[in-house]
């Protein structure tokens, strides 16, 4: 359940101990954008980029049963956040390589829909957040805040149309998924993953390593 | 998930039972390729015992629908239960592929 936090006095000693009870909320935190969202709402009235958002959110989201883990909207891009314990508690494509295979299928899908007026191209960022709480400073919403909430939205950087970028935490979780269901370890989309990249990224201390998965 | 496979003078009709999710969806995609790859390119797809599909599952019927296509074969759906249909709508399936309400109306097309 979400933490509200709102103390008046900025040197609350109540807000101290609250925020130091606040548990960690371990789960897989995705960023997806649609491409071209901006160029369309010049070339085109509401009627067309509004038709075509709401049939790719719904793509995304519906088709995926991933429209209960909305976190927020910023724009045309999407936060979603699924909690471990949510994830494992579904009956049903509840493991982290069920997510990626969900994630590219959706992509795949509105690339090659036989009509290119329908959907837009999506880009997404995936990674497995440990540094992680369930909380918000606005009365009423649910959010996750920390460091690997974060790392997820500069992980966007690297991803363009048409593009997974995951984490390693995220694709070592996939791997370990793979061994545990006894499958192939390049089962489905994981044989097109990339190899490891290694990059910095603006205020994270570390350099950070991921790969990359394209749609073709 | 089960698949069942019956021959017809028409075509082949592939059904399937249960979910189609990304822990079987290879399983139809390989069946799907085999067929379509030995020429038998006239298949009926019946999913009136399917209860949950993925997107993985839809992918494989979106690359089998291409192949179709492309050797001018047919691919046909019938039998989609409500929950089904709404998320083939959702995907913009109902306007690409043929469906029809049961399996005696799908083979007449055939």
């Amino acid at each position: 359940m979400t933490q509200y936090i709102h103390f008046r006095d900025p040197h609350s000693e109540e807000m101290v101990r609250l925020l130091e009870t606040i548990p960690k909320s371990p789960g897989t935190c995705f960023f997806m954008d649609i491409n071209r969202s901006t160029d369309i709402k010049y070339q085109g009235g509401l009627t067309d980029w509004g038709r075509k958002l709401n049939n790719t959110f719904n793509n995304l989201l519906y088709a995926n049963h991933f429209q209960h883990n909305i976190v927020k909207g910023i724009g045309d891009e999407m936060m979603l956040f699924i909690p471990d314990d949510t994830l494992h508690g579904k009956s049903s494509n509840n493991s982290y390589f069920a997510l990626l295979e969900d994630i590219y299928a959706s992509l795949y899908l509105i690339r090659h829909h036989p009509d290119p007026d329908l959907f837009l191209n999506c880009k997404v960022a995936i990674h497995y957040c440990t540094e992680v709480y369930n909380i918000t400073f606005f009365e009423g919403f649910n959010d996750y805040y920390g460091s690997d909430i974060d790392l997820t939205a500069r992980l966007m950087l690297k991803s363009v149309e048409n593009r997974i970028v995951m984490s390693e935490k995220f694709y070592i979780k996939v791997k370990n998924d793979l061994i545990d269901m006894n499958m192939p370890p390049d089962s489905g989309c994981v044989e097109r993953i990339s190899d490891r990249y290694i990059d910095n990224f603006k205020g994270v201390p570390t350099s950070t390593e991921f790969r990359m998965l394209d749609i073709n | 998930m089960e698949l069942s496979e019956q021959k017809t003078p028409q075509c082949t009709i592939i059904g399937i039972e249960g979910r189609l999710d990304t822990t079987n969806y290879n399983i139809l995609e390989k069946k799907l390729m085999e067929l379509i790859d030995a020429r038998n390119d006239r298949i009926l797809v019946e999913c009136s015992k399917m209860d949950y599909v993925s997107s993985s599952g839809l992918r494989i019927l979106l690359m089998a629908l291409k192949k179709v296509t492309l050797s001018k074969g047919k691919f046909v759906l019938c039998g989609l239960q409500e929950n089904i249909r709404e998320i083939f709508e959702i995907s913009g399936f109902t306007n690409i592929f043929e469906i029809y309400p049961g399996r005696e109306e799908a083979l007449k097309v055939f």
